[in-house]
């Protein structure tokens, strides 16, 4: 008994020592919520070193509110190039080389110089160390710095969309410092010269960057960027409705569509939806190398695209969070032709049903397996053309694939039709052509697989290097129509780029090409803050 | 003690075997890691760059090798998807996973047990009835359901606790030990001990919904077997009050058969609850698995199925140790 009581009497101090060194103690430390901006984000940045970084899009919106880029596109057309690092700048007439004159005073975050040096060291360390740059960093031939501020890019070919290439994430300039120091773990120490320093990274749960003072372009008026780790999209959502998140970012959308978000929260008041245009293709995709497919008669490709109800698909499937997509070109590039809104196919199935016939299938006899990515998005437009094709008598059996096994399925050629996509990284309509048209590139990636075709390469190759914006232009209004004639694919939506924002936070501005948001502008209206 | 090593010893060629199996097994998935890493619009080129960085273009059986001798100087190698050391993965998740598998226990025992006992001597009455119902309810409620529940009512309804995440996203401190309830105490910030807690308690709910609802099954039943045994009627008939030997004699033999199902429950807890922990945003092994698989990180799935298989057979072997401090009987065998 008499130990008991002991035992009690031990408990009870514990107990009263714990609830005095509650009072006693500080508080933690805490970021003001009015100052501080709380971004969801699905996963874990895969890496915060701009040469290591392979486009993935959550690690690239964080690299371009740590680092800068020489270049950055002009919100809110995003159509023209401002200075970043780079004060200004000269193509040569042969687009062979560019020169660029840096801002002076810029420093990097650990107080060293930005200077011609850095700006080279960072380009050669990203074009030798990221697999994902090689292919266009890969054109420079050398770099030569001139004096403290200048730098001349010598290309090996002419290359006119050169500058829209340094706007990427992956051409942001690092400390070359801070490399040295850290060598290949720089990614989990970032510096760079950016209006957020990075201070923080906890794995699955955050990373958190703070206000840089002596950003050159004054600093932000936000204290903190804390990147949310949320990895399921209903939490998010609550999270975003009742204030745990201030902002939605938009990378989880790619697999789905938040319409019955959007309509919860436009009912609710507190989020506002931003929706803005963006580069991004979606299409269903012929293999147009198989011999033997079916689909490599022009007249099956044809009654294939006239059997599909275009307007259905945006306004009732994607819920209108999309826009039609005319051509190989989405209808927000520069290089985009009015005249594809006509040439392109609209909704008739009758037409269908008989070029059909002509091509000497009767109803039900032609059968398809389409391919596509796992995800809501793709599952819901492939069953939506799959009772197109059945309604003009094409039976389609629809295979979702994780994308390691789909990509191999499209690069070996193994399918005839494919639901698939394209994002640009970069606004330039070299970013949807050259890669994707281009015959000789056919088995080498995800392409339409165009079968051998000089002339067609020609052209493609002639609108990639031509140095005079309007020729060019003219070029690729060409390739549009020559490419509208062969029907390599049923151009199908592009999807716009969905951010939930919380009604106090504004100045935010929504990048589409990359789609990654920029947070040195934001701030919090202080009089609707809840926290 | 002989017993003890006997045991470890036995667990070598267990992980041998978990090696060769999972190591084979995560390159029979379709699909490699440069693929999975580079996304759309990479050209093979750009994968065969990666693929020969990441120096999966060596043979497998030489990639074994060399896996293994990274092991042998402990080295469970690097993440090809974030190229940080896989052992600093694991562990910086491990404190997270050991947290919430540790208060799940905790809240499973304190609801489960007494449960079991109260169903056990109300044998076949209304509340044996309603507990028999309740534990049916918590063994095949699905987490996911559960969890939206919870979040509904006590974070969104009654605004109590938090709807996700391990810590309130504007505390601004720097991890010590890893585990959240520990490291505000350590740095004199009680407060951060008590977010930490009302984070907790939600994802722990769920996870012990299920052991809780498994615990009064068992102890229910081993109950109604133990009372009705001779022993019980000895002790009874020497005149022991009835919590003596409901409680001295009725439970602590009942337990042992609830204490293998425990035992094996916790072990799979550390494994990770994938959907509590997605649900919830919390940061533990089950996540960096799930996503380890989504993205071919050979490595990282190596390292954590090693680890798993390595605290499962510690935990069965605690557990078998335990059995000894509650059975005399088998203290006197494992020696």
């Amino acid at each position: 008994m008499g130990l008991e009581v002991r035992q009690f009497a031990c408990c009870l101090a514990l107990c009263m020592a714990w609830l005095v060194s509650l009072t006693a103690a500080a508080a933690s430390p805490r970021s003001d919520p009015r100052e501080s901006l709380v971004v969801a984000v699905s996963n874990d940045p895969a890496s915060l070193d701009p040469a290591r970084n392979a486009a993935e899009p959550i690690g690239s919106e964080m690299i371009v509110n740590i680092f800068d880029t020489l270049v950055a596109w002009t919100a809110p057309g995003f159509s023209t190039l401002e200075g970043r690092l780079a004060s200004g700048w000269q193509m040569a007439p042969d687009a062979r080389s560019l020169t660029l004159q840096l801002r002076s005073g810029v420093r990097f975050h650990d107080g060293t110089q930005l200077d011609a040096q850095a700006v080279k060291f960072s380009i050669e360390r990203t074009r030798e160390l990221n697999p994902y740059m090689q292919a266009s960093f890969g054109a420079i031939a050398s770099i030569t710095v001139t004096d403290p501020l200048t730098l001349t890019i010598a290309l090996r070919q002419p290359m006119p969309m050169f500058l829209s290439l340094l706007a990427q994430p992956q051409a942001a300039i690092v400390s070359p410092a801070a490399v040295r120091k850290w060598g290949a773990r720089f990614g989990d120490h970032p510096v760079g010269t950016g209006p957020f320093v990075f201070r923080s990274y906890k794995a699955d749960t955050s990373v958190v960057l703070e206000r840089n003072p002596r950003y050159f372009r004054g600093p932000s008026k936000l204290q903190r960027v804390i990147y949310r780790v949320i990895p399921d999209a209903s939490t998010r959502r609550l999270e975003l409705k009742y204030g745990g998140v201030d902002v939605g970012q938009q990378a989880g959308q790619l697999a789905s569509i938040p319409a019955d978000d959007i309509a919860s929260f436009n009912k609710d008041g507190k989020v506002r939806v931003l929706q803005v245009p963006s580069q991004i293709i979606r299409q269903l995709e012929f293999n147009n190398s198989a011999a033997g497919s079916p689909v490599r008669d022009l007249r099956v490709r044809q009654a294939m695209a006239y059997a599909v109800d275009y307007e259905g698909l945006v306004k009732g499937v994607l819920g209108g969070l999309a826009q039609r997509v005319y051509g190989p070109l989405p209808s927000s590039s520069w290089a985009f032709d009015p005249a594809m809104k006509q040439r392109a196919f609209h909704y008739d199935p009758a037409r269908s049903r008989q070029l059909l016939a002509a091509a000497g299938y009767q109803p039900g006899s032609l059968k398809l397996t389409l391919h596509t990515y796992q995800g809501s998005i793709w599952a819901s437009v492939a069953t939506f053309l799959q009772a197109n094709f059945a309604d003009v008598g094409i039976a389609v059996t629809v295979q979702q694939s994780e994308f390691p096994q789909f990509r191999a399925l499209q690069t070996a050629g193994q399918f005839d039709i494919a639901l698939d996509g394209r994002q640009p990284w970069y606004n330039d309509p070299d970013a949807h052509v050259t890669i994707g048209y281009l015959s000789t590139l056919a088995d080498t990636a995800m392409t339409f697989r165009m079968p051998r075709d000089a002339a067609l390469d020609g052209l493609i190759l002639r609108a990639q290097g031509s140095s005079v914006p309007d020729e060019r232009k003219a070029l690729y209004y060409r390739l549009q129509q020559q490419l509208a004639d062969r029907v390599p694919a049923i151009y199908l939506f592009s999807n716009d780029i969905i951010v939930f924002v919380r009604s106090n936070v504004k100045g935010i501005v929504v990048n589409s090409a990359p789609p990654l948001n920029e947070y040195w502008g934001v701030y919090k209206d202080g009089a609707l803050a809840e926290h | 003690m002989h017993y003890v090593f006997r045991r470890l010893l036995s667990l070598l060629p267990v992980l041998a075997l978990v090696l060769v199996v999972v190591f084979s097994l995560s390159r029979a998935i379709p699909g490699d890691p440069a693929i999975a890493l580079l996304g759309p619009g990479a050209s093979n080129e750009q994968i065969a760059a990666l693929r020969a960085q990441l120096q999966l273009d060596a043979p497998a059986p030489g990639q074994f090798l060399s896996y293994l001798a990274g092991l042998a100087h402990g080295d469970l190698g690097t993440s090809l998807k974030s190229g940080r050391p896989v052992a600093s993965e694991i562990l910086e998740r491990l404190p997270a996973t050991l947290e919430l598998s540790a208060a799940a226990m905790l809240i499973a025992l304190a609801l489960g047990v007494p449960a079991g006992v109260w169903a056990a001597l109300r044998h076949n009455s209304g509340i044996d009835h309603a507990i028999r119902v309740l534990s049916l309810c918590g063994v095949s409620m699905p987490a996911f359901l559960l969890a939206l529940i919870l979040q509904l009512v006590f974070s969104i309804e009654l605004g109590w606790l938090p709807i996700s995440g391990r810590l309130s996203p504007y505390i601004v401190s720097e991890p010590m030990t890893g585990f959240a309830l520990l490291d505000g105490i350590l740095a004199g910030h009680p407060d951060e001990s008590w977010d930490a807690l009302r984070h907790l308690l939600l994802p722990a709910c769920v996870l012990a919904a299920f052991l809780a609802a498994t615990v009064a099954r068992f102890v229910r039943n081993a109950m109604i077997e133990v009372m009705g045994e001779d022993f019980i009627r000895t002790a009874r008939a020497k005149g022991l009050g009835e919590q003596a030997v409901v409680f001295g004699h009725g439970l602590r033999n009942a337990l042992l058969p609830a204490l293998t199902v425990l035992g094996l429950s916790f072990a799979e807890m550390l494994g990770g609850a994938i959907l509590t922990e997605t649900v919830f945003s919390w940061p533990g092994i089950g996540r960096l698995m799930f996503d380890a698989i989504r993205n071919r990180d050979y490595p990282v799935i190596q390292g954590a199925t090693l680890v798993f298989a390595l605290l499962f057979v510690l935990t069965s072997l605690a557990v078998d140790l335990l059995y000894g401090v509650l059975d005399p009987r088998l203290r006197r065998k494992m020696r």
